[in-house]
């Protein structure tokens, strides 16, 4: 009788969950935060967003949970950063999604990279003596609000595409963002002004789009090479090398060990910078909420002061 | 005996349960909405997925589509292109393959990879009772195995992998199958050589293990290499709110080094289904919370055994996995735990023979390149009905219980390189003192960069 019980109440929640309706047209999941929040901006009610990693992971090394694939078998579209940022992890999921829609090459499938003026390609013989090298160029193209709008261009025509009759409320939505975006860029580059020619230490290749973005010079970086960590002669060098320069400030993204950074700092001195690998999706923080933050953390160490 | 049943046992419908259901759910809902967008016009389209036609089109149109489809077909069929196949084109700007610089395979069609795994041995026994085919098992140099790995997408129906095994005496094909990519219903189909899913440890390769040799447990209950065998696997994601994977596969009941508990060496030949190896899992994944995960697996396996007519094996297994990841903060820590334990029961001539065999192991990766490992293992021996121990027919010296405990520390200079220093105590109670051994193993991993299963 009891197990008679437990199968009816199983077979209830089944057709529960089978049944459940939507609520919203499309439902997208993102591999970062960064893209969930621009689908979100541009998608407003129409879209459902997930994003599989959190703002405080390092997107290079996420774990296939099963929980996430199951995210990819519910989803419509998939958005990816792409030059093999994902390599590690995302193809596992996409398999074990059983959810042909969100494949390669399926318009399920969108790959961001696709819209940004990608940096840092490398040139000549490509192995990984160069450490943890992406051949495809540098895949951190989200920090740069310039980058960040082209890709949301690219997430609305996907939208509009697979979902057509809510197209003209993305458009909108786009002209919107675009809006906001580009005025608070404008006072972002005016509060950031000095950031031009200073130079700067960072932990990982992540400063690429920065600086291309705000002018400021990487002189060093505490990773001898992409993905190989910090040892003390390395370390040594980029020290000597931020006194020499006169090093404005040092980047460390929250994700990574800050100790060595910390010590540089204290004896270059400089401040130390933590910025945040992606927008805090989940907490319901916005793009422009995310740069406008880091953009603060910047202007704070121009004046001197660390966090 | 009458107690010996001659009759497949439970085991046997257990199996065959999972596998009906999973086969039998290709009926089951879609668990997402029907989209109420038309497919864009570019879309290739898969037949196999099962789309709701969109809202816009009348019936009457609908047919009229099939109509024309129908007859482009048979016109296609008159000048039939050979040679390969090409990729669907989806869209103007979505398929990445045409966009140069943004992906590193460009058009390189197979994912290559080698990896080498080499080790330096010590043991204090002139036989060592490694049962594992990749375990270092004499003493100085071995080279565990030279594994090619080839990956790629066929078609859009169809992926293949393969997993060659080289060795200094020939070739292996360990494990070539193909796997489906657009089954509907949450279906997916291996068909070719593969791995069983049978508990956690037996579908992986070295590369993704913790320790430098294989449990004895499976080297004992399935063989040196692992369960698997040519066959054909059907899994189904439930649409339950949580993770549940329903699989069941049927495969080729022989090998010794692969089916050692079933058909073994011996060549029996496949008269009917009850010949085969039969494989049912389920799995389930608990995200406890966004830096503790659990997995938990129960398989069971039930084949054919060459001890006499009709006579059968089952192995039933569970399969535990606990994995603490802080990804909410800064922290290279890693803490994992996993268990698996394995009963297997033998029919054979006059007595029905049982046995049970399990793992435990713990590691923690306390920076960004170290981690260290400990493993307690125990097998006991074979008793019959009566409770006694009696001799096992496939190990007959196994009379008491063997425990063996192993612990390491493992430096990764990056992901691609690894090595690896195992020390192991190993008390095999029919022996008169416990046995030592200290491996020193070397990973080297080249190629294009593989996704790592979780």
């Amino acid at each position: 009788m009891r197990h008679f019980r437990l199968l009816a109440a199983l077979c209830a929640a089944l057709s529960f969950f089978a049944a459940a309706p939507a609520r919203a047209d499309l439902n997208v999941v993102t591999t970062v935060p960064d893209l969930a929040a621009l689908t979100k901006a541009v998608g407003g009610e129409h879209v459902q967003v997930q994003s599989l990693a959190l703002s405080s992971q390092d997107p290079h090394f996420v774990d296939a949970k099963p929980n996430l694939a199951l995210a990819l078998n519910r989803a419509d579209l998939l958005i990816a950063v792409g030059l093999d940022l994902e390599i590690g992890w995302l193809p596992t999921l996409q398999q074990g999604a059983r959810n042909p829609k969100i494949l390669v090459n399926n318009p399920g499938f969108l790959n961001a990279s696709q819209f940004a003026r990608i940096l840092e390609i490398p040139q000549g013989k490509v192995d990984r003596s160069l450490g943890d090298v992406h051949p495809g160029g540098n895949p951190h193209y989200l920090y740069d609000p310039r980058e960040a709008l082209a890709v949301a261009r690219g997430i609305t025509d996907r939208l509009a595409q697979l979902d057509p009759k809510n197209a003209a409320a993305y458009k909108a939505n786009l002209a919107k963002f675009t809006d906001e975006l580009e005025k608070a860029r404008a006072g972002w580059e005016q509060r950031l002004a000095g950031m031009k020619g200073a130079p700067v230490i960072a932990y990982h290749k992540t400063t690429a789009y920065l600086a291309d973005w705000l002018g400021f010079d990487s002189i060093a970086f505490l990773e001898p090479k992409p993905g190989i960590p910090p040892n003390p002669s390395h370390v040594a060098s980029v020290l000597a090398q931020a006194r020499q320069q006169k090093a404005r400030m040092v980047l460390i993204e929250s994700y990574y060990p800050d100790t060595t950074a910390k010590l540089v700092a204290s004896k270059i001195p400089a401040p130390l910078v933590i910025i945040h690998g992606g927008t805090d999706f989940r907490a319901g923080e916005t793009y422009i909420q995310h740069i406008d933050e880091l953009v603060g953390r910047l202007e704070k160490a121009l004046a001197g002061k660390g966090n | 005996m009458s107690t010996v049943s001659r009759r497949p046992s439970d085991a046997f419908f257990v199996v065959s349960v999972v596998t009906l259901l999973s086969t039998a759910s290709a009926a089951a809902q879609e668990t997402s909405p029907p989209t109420q967008s038309p497919p864009p016009a570019a879309d290739a389209g898969t037949p196999g997925a099962a789309e709701a036609p969109p809202a816009e089109l009348s019936p009457e149109e609908l047919e009229e589509i099939q109509k024309a489809l129908g007859a482009d077909t048979k016109s296609a069929q008159q000048n039939a292109p050979t040679g390969t196949s090409t990729a669907p084109q989806s869209s103007p700007q979505g398929n990445t393959l045409s966009v140069p610089g943004v992906t590193s395979s460009g058009t390189n069609f197979l994912d290559l990879s080698f990896i080498l795994d080499v080790a330096g041995a010590a043991f204090s026994s002139k036989e060592p009772l490694q049962t594992g085919g990749h375990d270092p098992t004499k003493n100085g140099f071995n080279l565990q195995q030279l594994e090619l790995s080839i990956g790629s997408v066929v078609d859009p129906y169809f992926r293949f992998d393969s997993n060659l095994v080289f060795s200094q005496f020939g070739v292996e094909i360990e494990e070539a199958y193909g796997t489906t990519l657009a089954l509907p219903a949450n279906l997916q189909v291996r068909a070719g050589q593969f791995l069983t899913k049978f508990g956690r440890l037996n579908p992986t390769h070295p590369h993704a293990w913790d320790f430098v040799d294989q449990p004895f447990a499976i080297g004992r209950v399935f063989g040196s290499e692992g369960n698997r065998g040519l066959g054909t696997e059907v899994s189904w994601l439930t649409p339950l709110p949580w993770y549940v994977e329903l699989i069941g596969s049927a495969t080729d009941a022989t090998g010794e080094g692969t089916a050692r508990s079933f058909l073994g060496a011996s060549d029996e030949r496949v008269l009917s289904p009850l010949d085969l190896q039969l494989t049912g899992v389920v799995k389930q994944f608990f995200p406890l919370s966004d830096n503790v995960s659990l997995m938990w697996g129960l398989s069971a396996a039930t084949g054919p055994n060459a001890s006499g007519y009709r006579n059968r094996t089952d192995v039933y297994g569970t399969d535990v996995y606990l994995r603490y990841r802080p990804i909410t903060e800064a922290s290279t820590t890693l803490i994992t735990f996993q268990a698996e334990g394995f009963y297997r029961r033998r029919q054979v001539p006059g007595d029905v023979l049982t046995d049970f065999n399990a793992y435990a192991q713990a590691a923690w990766r306390f920076s960004q390149r170290w981690a260290t490992a400990a493993r307690y293992e125990l097998g006991t021996p074979a008793k019959g009905e009566g409770g006694a121990t009696v001799t096992d027919p496939l190990d007959p010296e196994w009379t008491k219980d063997r425990q063996r405990v192993s612990a390491n520390v493992t430096f990764w200079p990056t992901e691609f390189s690894r090595l690896r220093l195992q020390g192991a105590m190993d008390r095999a109670g029919w022996r008169d003192s416990p046995d030592y051994s200290v491996f020193l193993a070397l990973e080297l991993v080249t190629g294009a960069h593989g996704a790592h299963a979780f």
